[in-house]
């Protein structure tokens, strides 16, 4: 069978090193141009299920600031980042929250996808 | 807030933070820190992805929690933060005592004594009229920083249709932000042929979301006379000069400027500190004290970094000599200057002492790849490539300066095959 190239950019860190990842139909044969192994797993990621993450905020009543920004706790499929964005939206906190608090957990019914606080917000003295 | 500390820090962002910890940590009693926002924690505070503490805490934190990090141990160490307080000035007392003009929300115009200051004023962004564009002056044009602070801090959008003039990390993070804000970002216009931000933003907050990214192109003019209506945009050639019979004209109602960022320097200025032409923060020995004895600089306010945890790094051995100086430890002027030379844009410190270990960080002016980075005969590090976006650090070790006797070292980065 023909061996096919599809290239990528590894996001992992800085350095942005360009992939190569050859593969036959489904099947990954090798992951080229990587400087680590952080790459080669991106690329084998990247071309079976790929993944982002994201930071966005919600409204908060109560405190200093009027949003609250939010993490994801493990990312979320590429093709749904809007999707899971525009839920989170939907979401409105009240102070005190803390850092690392879960606001929602199974973003888009997915196990294990939390989002979390990113900041401490006291109420407004 | 008390009227005698043994040191004054400038600015509550990470830098500040850091250097008033690491004070403390130097032996220090009392250490005043003055923010001039409501709250301690710097910029970070707006910047809510992650990417940030890999090297200091060895995991990715968002902005915010790397600065709640830091806003909690000067809680719990007991220092004094006094947020809405701006320092206006800085002066040197007969008696070795420095005196720093406060004016705050609370307690009004103060003077504060003590033995040594760190300025961490951070940096801001260049505005429109540091380039120039024709046009009219409708609302709708505004700094990518000042979109970040307004939409992740204050709730609002800048506008509906995002053009982004300038591929600085922060217009790349903003178009994604905005996006998934439910906004149209029409393009990101960059006048160099190749992107000022890292390539994995150009991957992740651009082509994950199908924003265009023109390079050499610039906007060329603006239109609407309340607000934008539209932007000129057209290549440039060589000169960067706009080739106006390849213009078009994209329809948007917010043009946010990415064009880079200038340490915050009114005040090093004022009070007579050198400054560095090229970094546009103040001249430092390698223990980060600037040319006014007993005031020392860390941080953006030093030279622009990309890597808060670098900001820390710097930050803490400026605090460690902050404090020590307080304590009444003074050391020999440094004797070797560092001097930027081939493909070297700038470098920090600006000199050394043989007698300690040194950490010097630096730009390159152009990207290349491979090549080899050179610090006079003493150093020869090869390097996979450099890129002006990415800071280069070096470490020193104390032994290497052992046999060196000249006053004067020079960095070069050169290519090699
Ligand atoms: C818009 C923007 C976005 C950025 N995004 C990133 C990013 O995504 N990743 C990254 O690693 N780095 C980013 N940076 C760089 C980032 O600023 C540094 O990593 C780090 O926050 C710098 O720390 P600092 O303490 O030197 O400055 P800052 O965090 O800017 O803190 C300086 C503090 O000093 C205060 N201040 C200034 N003048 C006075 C005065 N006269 N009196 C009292 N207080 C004063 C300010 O209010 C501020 O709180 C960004 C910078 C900017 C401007
Ligand atoms: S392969 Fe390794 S070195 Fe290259 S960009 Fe990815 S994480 Fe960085």
């Amino acid at each position: 069978m023909a061996t096919e190239t599809t290239s990528y950019t590894c996001i992992s860190c800085p350095i942005g090193c360009p992939l190569q990842l050859e593969h036959e139909v489904d099947t990954i044969r090798e992951v080229a141009g990587n400087n680590c192994d952080r790459g080669a797993k991106y690329a084998r990621q990247e071309f079976t299920d790929p993944r982002r993450s994201f930071s966005t905020t919600i409204p908060i009543a109560g405190a200093l600031h009027r949003r609250l920004p939010v993490r994801l706790s493990e990312p979320v499929p590429k093709d749904r980042i809007l999707e899971a964005a525009q839920r989170i939206h939907l979401l409105s906190a009240e102070a005190p929250i803390r850092c690392g608090e879960v606001l929602l957990r199974d973003l888009l019914s997915i196990d294990g996808i939390d989002v979390v606080a990113c900041r401490t917000m006291l109420p407004l003295e | 807030m008390n009227r005698r500390y043994d040191v004054v820090v400038i600015g509550g962002g990470p830098a500040g933070l850091g250097a008033a910890l690491a004070a403390l940590d130097a032996g220090t009693e009392s250490v005043l820190v003055v923010e001039r926002e409501p709250e301690a924690g710097g910029i970070l505070r707006q910047c809510i992805h992650s990417g940030f503490g890999l090297h200091h805490f060895k995991e990715e934190l968002t902005g915010p929690e790397y600065a709640e990090r830091f806003v909690q141990k000067a809680i719990d160490r007991d220092i004094d933060v006094v947020p809405n307080a701006y320092v206006t000035g800085l002066a040197l007392d007969s008696d070795d005592t420095r005196l720093v003009r406060v004016l705050s929300e609370r307690d009004g115009l103060s003077t504060i004594e003590c033995s040594s200051v760190v300025l961490a004023m951070g940096c801001r962004e260049r505005t429109r009229g540091a380039i120039r564009i024709p046009g009219s002056r409708p609302a709708g044009v505004l700094t990518a920083g000042l979109a970040q602070k307004m939409v992740n801090m204050m709730g609002y959008l800048p506008g509906r249709r995002i053009a982004i003039l300038g591929s600085g990390d922060i217009g790349l993070i903003m178009a994604r932000r905005l996006v998934l804000e439910g906004c149209d970002v029409v393009g990101v216009f960059e006048i160099l042929p190749y992107s000022n931000g890292l390539t994995r933003n150009v991957v992740q907050c651009l082509d994950d979301y199908g924003i265009p990214l023109h390079l050499s192109t610039t906007v060329a003019e603006i239109h609407g006379r309340d607000r934008v209506e539209a932007i000129t945009v057209a290549p440039v050639g060589a000169d960067l000069q706009p080739d106006m019979s390849k213009a078009w004209r994209e329809t948007c109602d917010t043009l946010l400027l990415s064009i880079g960022l200038i340490p915050e320097n009114e005040l090093s200025q004022s009070i007579g500190a050198n400054l560095d032409l090229v970094t546009g923060g103040p001249i430092v020995s390698s223990s980060m004290e600037t040319s006014l004895p007993g005031v020392f600089a860390c941080g953006n306010v030093l030279h622009v970094h990309d890597l808060v945890d670098f900001v820390t790094e710097e930050a803490l051995r400026a605090g460690r000599f902050a404090g020590q100086w307080a304590r009444g430890v003074r050391r020999p002027p440094d004797t070797v200057s560092l001097v930027p030379g081939r493909n070297v844009r700038y470098s920090v410190p600006h000199t050394l002492s043989p007698d300690r270990p040194h950490t010097i960080y630096l730009r390159c002016k152009e990207r290349m790849q491979p090549c080899v980075l050179r610090v006079g005969d003493l150093i020869n590090k090869k390097l996979s490539f450099v890129v002006p976006a990415e800071m280069i650090r070096l470490k020193i070790r104390p032994s290497l300066l052992d046999n060196f006797y000249g006053d004067r070292l020079t960095i070069d980065i050169d290519p090699r095959d």
